[in-house]
């Protein structure tokens, strides 16, 4: 017997298989063709036994099928939770870039309005320094800081928003490095899926690739970090151990990113244990 | 294939991914599609208005949308979300083609739904392209002619292309295929050769 979309054909004939398309795309999931026995579709016998009047109403009815099963996987795909909260991570770094990038430039337009005013001594980070700019008069000018300012309230919003998420889609790994710095490892690795796949000495130089690239064709040392540097235990521990900090911490979060992925709930005696020993390695020797 | 002054052009409805027109025809650029390469670099086989085509790789259908302006039907094969709804968007507007969800590794999965094709086209990112095609040839007619993008760098980035290149004929001729003509896609497409086959 040939199992087709459009019903079974046996020694007896053919039998059409009625229903809807979520019908038609369930029954397809359960068909377990033998490659080594198939045979391809002849159109004609859904014409033959009643499923199809001719060609053009047999394609409409199969594109019928495969639309409504494409947009079905489409959804699903971007249903699952960590797809959006990469989308959300590169949104974040990509507003960083864009505020610091006008920033610089307002900076230096700001300078040729005030000669005095030099940012070179003082300690004027970039949200003081639009601070300090707002009480210029120019129309244009004033209006562009308005637009930075808001840019960096959408920005504290949405870093906000990642973390929360990330507390919820990724919970264990939240939890040993933060929701900010774990969403960013998922959106370098692609997927919480890809992260879960990892071991963990790549996700130790998850973010160094250039230095890893470098490292394997000219030898130059090897890369003891690359986004994880961003949480506090990897770049506040001393400069010793902090590889150690670092290749024990990414070896945790390999097993927490599997337990994110596959378990979706939060493990304590996992993340007891984890904590400590990441502590352990950055007590010194 | 329509040829006007020495540009390739296709008949159909414009106007589907921005590409530019000549004399009511849509232009098919060599620069953006492999097939288009593979007709300005002169070669032979040619679509013809009743055949039907399983394309492998379909990606956003832009060459898609050409192959269906010659053909009676094209079954476009296409894994990733993202691609799929540019090409459901095409498919929507062009009723011979039929977007197929799948991954053309698995034929097995698609299989009830294919009938048998003139034209295997294939233009799949993948380290396994020939075994992929070799598994994908059930579908094609004994007549059936296999037209197969192959992309050396997506198979390995570290050996010399034409190295590949030669692994991968001898791979096809020891599968079901006979190897009829090969060709580098240069200037148009850098590290990319067609290789046309009929079925054993």
């Amino acid at each position: 017997m040939q199992s087709y979309w459009f019903g079974d054909i046996d020694g007896e004939g053919c039998h059409p298989f009625v229903g809807s398309p979520a019908d038609q795309a369930a029954r397809l999931e359960s068909i377990d063709t033998d490659m080594a026995a198939y045979i391809p579709v002849a159109w004609e016998d859904a014409v033959r036994c009643g499923f199809a009047k001719d060609r053009g109403d047999y394609l409409q009815k199969l594109r019928n099928l495969c639309f409504f099963i494409a947009e079905a996987k489409i959804a699903d795909h971007f249903t699952s939770r960590d797809i959006e909260l990469v989308q959300m991570v590169r949104m974040l770094d990509e507003l960083d870039d864009v505020i610091n990038l006008l920033t610089e430039r307002a900076v230096e337009w700001y300078r040729t309005k005030n000669p005095s005013f030099s940012r070179k001594y003082r300690s004027l980070s970039g949200r003081r320094v639009i601070q300090v700019m707002k009480k210029e008069r120019d129309r244009a000018f004033a209006e562009i800081i308005a637009d930075i300012e808001k840019l960096q309230e959408s920005r504290t919003r949405l870093m906000r928003d990642v973390t929360a998420l990330a507390d919820t889609v990724i919970p264990n790994c939240s939890a040993l490095i933060g929701g900010l710095v774990a969403a960013r490892l998922v959106s370098r690795a692609g997927s919480l899926e890809e992260l879960s796949r990892l071991p963990g000495s790549s996700i130790q130089v998850l973010g160094a690739q250039s230095a890893l690239f470098s490292h394997m064709r000219t030898g130059s040392p090897s890369p003891k970090h690359g986004i994880i540097f961003q949480h506090r235990r990897v770049h506040n521990a001393d400069r010793d151990v902090r590889g150690r900090v670092a290749r024990v911490l990414a070896a945790k979060l390999g097993i927490a990113a599997r337990i994110d992925y596959f378990r979706q709930e939060i493990d304590q005696d996992f993340l007891n244990a984890s904590q400590e020993a990441v502590d352990r390695a950055g007590e010194g020797t | 294939m329509i040829w006007i002054d020495g540009v390739l052009v296709s008949e159909g409805k414009g106007g589907v991914y921005g590409e530019k027109m000549l004399r009511n025809c849509r232009i098919w650029d060599p620069y953006r599609s492999k097939l288009a390469a593979y007709y300005h670099k002169g070669c032979g086989h040619e679509l013809r208005k009743d055949d039907v085509v399983l394309y492998l790789g379909a990606a956003n259908g832009t060459t898609v949308s050409h192959v269906a302006d010659y053909t009676e039907c094209v079954y476009a094969v296409e894994f990733a979300p993202r691609p799929m709804q540019d090409l459901l968007a095409v498919a929507a507007k062009r009723k011979n083609i039929v977007p197929i969800m799948a991954d053309a590794s698995r034929p097995e999965w698609y299989a009830p739904l294919l009938e048998p094709v003139d034209l295997l086209y294939m233009d799949v990112a993948d380290p396994d392209q020939i075994g992929i095609a070799s598994r994908n040839s059930v579908f094609l007619k004994q007549s059936g002619i296999a037209l197969l993008m192959l992309k050396t760098r997506s198979i390995d980035v570290r050996s010399d292309p034409g190295d590949v290149l030669a692994e991968s004929i001898a791979r096809l001729e020891e599968s079901d295929f006979v190897i009829q003509e090969t060709m580098w896609l240069l200037p148009y497409h850098q590290d990319h050769a067609a290789i046309l086959c009929a079925k054993k």
